[in-house]
């Protein structure tokens, strides 16, 4: 790495770590910790569909892991008693065996067909959520208490949630430092040699099996790390609203996390932290235009996509910028 | 010479369609050796069938007397025998070092886990395959395009990228589909020359499947003809030349006459 | 038995006409209309409109609905996937502008109609009972009746018509279509105004039903996903039979599956992925479509 690199990296931390809490706190606008926050989160799933969008399957499923993951989490906690911080690793984990366990099928599938099951896969998690006996149907899950204390060898590293002054500013930090983590583990990845096999099966999967690739491994593998990603979002979402519904994600987050990954452009590491930013502040900004808000964000997308079909990055590409 | 590769009836049907009709024959270590025939006579189905990437109705592939023809190609890959493309097949998105680099693969050593954390055996392989990657680029010549992106590359250098791909796996035996394909001529004899110089300097075994007489004439040690996907004749290529079988085939054809 | 059969019968004929709309959609275009059970809510207003608010016949609705939606595909067609597809490199694109049209017309239904559950009065009254052993009725059956008479009528015009040929020659093989002189860009917004169409017409029939409302939009398309997946996407008869399968897994699932809770289409997915892991091109479909 760099010294250039490693100063944007230094000066993103310090933004989200220093400048952000700071400016809330000197502006008072402490709603914008749940705004941040939630596109912190988001941004985390979103990197998972990145990441199958990677190795080239169209991924609109995330919405469903999410979802997955949040009940593992509020599940563990209400009936198991568990600690939220140890729900935190099964959830992602207990999406990352259900991924590869479908994964296993669909991956053979391309183009819109495995995007189609992956929809599809949305809409079955909340019926299932809605069916069985373990989520509370659709009176899902509620009173969920915040997180406690995680200590380790009798250290504490995070205080009781509940007994703290400000918990906004704790799911912010704590939202913040998941997603740090994500894309570091993300950015490692493609910048590895597994970044080059995952680019090899996106170019050309039969070339890439000619080769000596284990690509029937490799997919499963990436998306069982894209829906690990996924786990892990729905359930600190859920730790945040206390709650849990089928409806909690549906299939227009499932759209909307593609959506996030494609506007930041797909060449690009972080370019779905971006694209959640954007998107997600634009429709938080759009919300004074009260019912007039769905019309303007789905207009501008439309126009988005006349205007630039190829994704707002692919005007870098046209200056040669590539990675 | 021992045999390398024994083909056994190997037989593909889609539906009622035979393509490829109880084919044997046997390629011996060391040798080039060319399965030619005319358009449709099933030479790519065979080509696939050997390189295990359609599974086969009946019939087997053997490499050094251990089945292959049910394997994952990834697998037969593994086990040194490679196949190119016929369609140029890269990777295009990458350049020309890095699409060398990536089809080290089946050399690395480090697990998934090594090179995503970066272990000291990652670390060996990256420098390993970078370093064998400029080795293939200066044999082939490639040297002045090293960090060119495929997708710009012209026809002539695509196949010869498509081979340096097919040599980093480090195969015994390696297939090559149609390597003269839309090819002139100067480019076409300077390809025979590189894959004369595989044999010769690096002993791969090399099975080629391919259109151009002149160029199969004069590169194969042994030619196997198919037609209707049946053998029809096998030989060195003057056995071929005067074989009337080959010659009718030919003729009740629209393809280029045999010959040099 | 019988009563499991004739429901899904009657499930299977609305559902194939739908994914006969979006699979037209697909073949002629590589379009994936995520926007497809949005058009069908937007033709169950049209209806509701007419013959709820205007005192129409039902009739009346049912050919506002068809022709609303056919102008609505027609115009989505020209002015928004055309220039699209014509610049876009990757496929996704026009998955997304697709999407985006999904979230528009949710938007405009939204505004004009609102998110209130609306039906208009039963067309027919009275119910069919044969010995208790199948009962269904009337309006059911009717509805049952025009739909499978839709599809038919679909299939003699794909089968005879000019424009139905056309259509199948280029969902066949594009470029050789354009070569014996087949007019792309007309066949390919008529057959997207087909589409909506369908989509529209089945709206218009299942209002008189189970009523309409903006909800239902993003269920029905993945629904139709679901029917082209099992039939084989872009193949007509691959439509027709995923919707009748379909209809009839749902049907079976209700009545068997009861008990153990509303699982079936946990079921039907866990089946689905079974069946696609053995035959991703699903029943009829070419490998990779």
């Amino acid at each position: 790495m760099n010294t250039q690199k490693l100063l944007g990296v230094a000066g993103f931390l310090f933004a989200v770590f220093v400048l952000v809490p700071w400016g809330i706190a000197a502006s008072g606008r402490w709603d914008f910790y749940y705004t941040l926050t939630s596109v912190a989160l988001l941004s985390i799933g979103a990197a998972g569909v990145w990441l199958t969008f990677y190795i080239g399957r169209i991924n609109i499923g995330q919405g469903a892991y999410a979802l997955m993951g949040g009940y593992v989490s509020a599940v563990l906690i209400m009936k198991a008693g568990i600690s939220f911080w140890a729900t935190l690793p099964l959830a992602g984990l207990f999406c990352a065996v259900i991924s590869v366990l479908i994964g296993l099928p669909i991956l053979r599938l391309r183009g819109v067909y495995f995007a189609m099951v992956t929809l599809v896969l949305t809409e079955v998690t909340r019926l299932t959520a809605l069916a069985l006996s373990v989520t509370n149907g659709a009176k899902g899950i509620t009173s969920i208490p915040l997180p406690g204390e995680l200590s380790l060898f009798g250290l504490t590293i995070v205080p009781d949630f509940a007994t703290m002054q400000n918990p906004k500013l704790a799911f912010y930090l704590l939202a913040a430092t998941l997603m740090v983590l994500s894309y570091a583990a993300l950015w490692r990845i493609v910048n590895s040699r597994l970044g080059h096999l995952c680019r090899s099966l996106q170019q050309n999967e039969e070339l890439a099996s000619s080769i000596g690739v284990n690509t029937a491994y490799l997919r499963v593998l990436a998306y069982a790390i894209s829906s690990f990603f996924g786990g892990i979002a729905g359930a600190v979402f859920v730790a945040i609203s206390q709650s849990i519904y089928p409806s909690s994600f549906v299939v227009t987050d499932s759209v909307n996390f593609m959506l996030y990954c494609f506007l930041g452009g797909l060449g690009y590491v972080f370019g779905p932290m971006l694209g959640t930013l954007l998107l997600y502040f634009g429709w938080d900004l759009l919300s004074i235009a009260k019912q007039y808000q769905l019309l303007i964000y789905s207009s501008a997308m439309i126009a988005l996509m006349l205007a630039v079909p190829n994704g707002v990055l692919s005007l870098l590409d046209r200056k040669g910028g590539r990675k | 010479m021992s045999t390398i590769l024994e083909v056994k009836a190997i037989t593909k049907r889609y539906g009622g369609l035979t393509a490829v009709n109880a084919v044997s024959f046997d390629v011996a270590e060391g040798e080039i050796l060319s399965v030619i025939g005319p358009n449709g006579a099933g030479k790519s189905t065979l080509f696939k069938l050997i390189s295990s990437f359609v599974p086969a109705t009946s019939g087997e592939v053997l490499f050094r007397g251990a089945k292959i023809s049910d394997l994952a190609p990834h697998k037969v890959a593994r086990m040194g025998v490679v196949r190119t493309f016929q369609e140029t097949t890269i990777f295009k998105s990458m350049t020309v070092r890095e699409n060398i680099i990536v089809a080290h693969q089946l050399r690395a050593k480090a697990s998934l886990l090594g090179f995503f954390i970066g272990s000291a055996q990652a670390r060996a392989d990256e420098e390993a395959f970078g370093a064998s990657a400029d080795d293939i680029v200066d044999f082939l010549g490639l040297g002045a395009i090293r960090d060119e992106l495929a997708s710009n590359l012209p026809q002539g250098h695509l196949r010869a990228l498509g081979m340096a791909i097919g040599l980093a796996t480090n195969p015994t035996v390696l297939l090559l589909d149609e390597p003269f394909a839309g090819m002139n001529h100067d480019e076409t004899m300077n390809m025979v020359a590189n894959v004369r110089r595989l044999r010769d300097e690096r002993g791969v075994t090399v099975l080629l499947v391919e259109h151009d007489m002149p160029a199969v004439m004069k590169i194969s040690d042994r030619i196997v003809v198919i037609n209707f996907g049946e053998k029809i004749a096998e030989g060195t290529p003057a056995e071929i030349q005067a074989n009337p079988r080959v010659i009718e085939a030919y003729l009740g054809s629209e393809d280029a006459a045999i010959g040099m | 038995m019988e009563q499991i059969l004739a429901n899904g019968l009657y499930l299977g004929a609305q559902y194939a006409l739908i994914a006969l709309g979006l699979t037209l959609i697909f073949s002629l275009m590589n379009v994936l209309n995520f926007a497809h059970g949005q058009m069908y809510v937007l033709g169950g207003f049209v209806t509701y409109t007419f013959v709820a608010q205007f005192g129409l016949p039902f009739i009346v609705g049912l050919l506002a609905s068809a022709v609303v939606l056919a102008v609505v595909g027609a115009l989505i067609e020209k002015f928004l996937f055309r220039p699209v597809i014509r610049k876009s490199k990757r496929e996704e694109s026009t998955m997304l502008l697709a999407a985006g049209i999904a979230f528009f017309l949710d938007a405009v239904i939204l505004l004009v109609f609102g998110e209130k559950q609306r039906g208009v009065p039963k067309i027919v009254n009275g119910v069919f009972n044969w010995d208790f052993r199948l009962i269904m009725p009337y309006d059911r059956i009717l509805i049952g009746v025009l739909a499978i008479a839709a599809i038919v009528g679909f299939i003699l015009y794909m089968q005879y018509s000019r424009t139905g040929r056309a259509m199948r020659a280029l969902a066949q093989d594009r470029v050789a279509a354009q070569l014996m002189g087949v007019d792309v860009d007309r066949y390919s917004m008529i057959g997207f105004a087909l589409g909506a169409m369908l989509a529209g017409v089945v709206g218009g029939l299942l209002v008189t039903i189970t009523g309409i409302n903006l909800g239902m939009g993003g269920p029905t398309s993945i629904k139709a996903f679901m029917m082209i997946m099992i039939g084989g996407a872009g193949v007509i008869s691959g439509a027709i039979a995923g919707g009748f399968i379909l209809g009839m897994m749902e049907s079976i699932g209700l009545s068997v599956l009861a008990v153990y809770g509303d699982i079936t289409y946990l079921v039907i997915f866990a089946t689905l992925m079974i069946f696609l892991a053995f035959r991703p091109q699903g029943l009829m479909g070419k490998p990779w479509g």
